[in-house]
């Protein structure tokens, strides 16, 4: 890896961690703009529903409860996940003729 | 704005995905000709920065909430709309199978909204808009235009639905997320591009030689 790549990926990573780690005491725990759009109509009353059981449900580690550090757990395992996958999804992309 | 399952009716899901296959189709195709191996740690790192900044949601006024959604971002950097593509739909898969974040029906309708359409959209208003605006002020405007016609995008989605009246829905979803363009997406988008082109512009082919823009 050049050293300029290898800066970019430790300091983005850096980056990604501390958001990580941070986000589940400084999020905002408001209804984002689509939930908030639905709360406003009767039609979309009761309609969501979970088609598939995520082991790691609303960022949050079942077996830790719903705590901060529950969150962060949950977001790492996350960030680092979609890191692994998006390096070795693009590899074996390239890989293939 | 992810699509829980049960917002849209499973048959409207079907047309979803076939509407957003060949968007993912083309980005794959994308990545293997175009994006340069030494890219590669530079997606993955792009990728994980978005999902976890997914995670953190700021607050706008009206009890409401918002995070950055970044295709446009990583489409800016990587110089190709598919790229962002690519990128939002392993950070939407994740999302769906791992967090619940996302209902796995409406996956479909999730990429071709957060992935597809938020992403050219603020790709090319950014291309369209650099020599006028310079990088700042164009990624800004990418960034912020391609959030919003994306939600407009899902109001329209959940009115044929049915789950969202049509006027009210683009209302609400509209400002909402005009709000969210301006102090999430708009702004980060514009601050990394503008840090990214001053402070290694070599990595990012797209950026080289825009610094004095």
């Amino acid at each position: 890896m050049r050293t300029g790549t290898r800066r970019f990926v430790i300091a983005g990573l850096a980056v990604a961690l501390l958001i990580s780690i941070l986000a589940p005491y400084l999020a905002s725990p408001n209804p984002d703009g689509l939930e908030s759009a639905a709360e406003k109509f009767e039609e979309a009353e009761g309609r969501d529903y979970l088609a598939f059981n995520s082991p790691l449900p609303d960022y949050t580690v079942p077996s830790l409860g719903e705590t901060g550090v529950s969150g962060i757990v949950a977001i790492v395992i996350g960030t680092m996940v979609t890191f692994l996958v998006g390096f070795g999804l693009s590899k074996t992309i390239k890989s293939r003729p | 704005m992810h699509i829980p399952d049960g917002f849209i009716p499973l048959g409207q899901c079907a047309i979803y995905f076939a509407l957003a296959l060949p968007f993912v189709v083309k980005s794959i195709s994308w990545a293997r000709k175009e994006m340069e191996e030494a890219s590669m740690p530079l997606f993955a790192t792009l990728a994980a920065g978005i999902f976890a900044i997914q995670a953190m949601n700021v607050p706008i006024p009206w009890g409401t909430s918002g995070h950055m959604v970044g295709g446009v971002l990583a489409a800016i950097l990587l110089g190709s709309p598919y790229a962002g593509v690519l990128l939002l739909t392993i950070v939407l898969v994740i999302q769906a199978l791992l967090f619940a974040d996302g209902g796995v029906t409406a996956l479909g309708a999730n990429i071709l909204d957060m992935g597809v359409i938020s992403t050219f959209v603020g790709f090319y208003t950014y291309r369209g808009l650099k020599g006028r605006l310079g990088i700042f002020g164009a990624s800004f405007a990418g960034g912020w235009l391609g959030l919003f016609v994306s939600a407009l995008a899902v109001a329209v989605e959940l009115a044929i639905a049915g789950t969202f009246p049509l006027a009210e829905g683009l209302m609400f979803m509209g400002l909402y997320h005009a709000v969210i363009g301006l102090i999430a997406e708009g702004m980060i988008t514009s601050v990394v591009v503008t840090t990214v082109a001053r402070v290694s512009p070599e990595l990012f082919p797209e950026l080289a030689g825009e610094v004095a823009a």
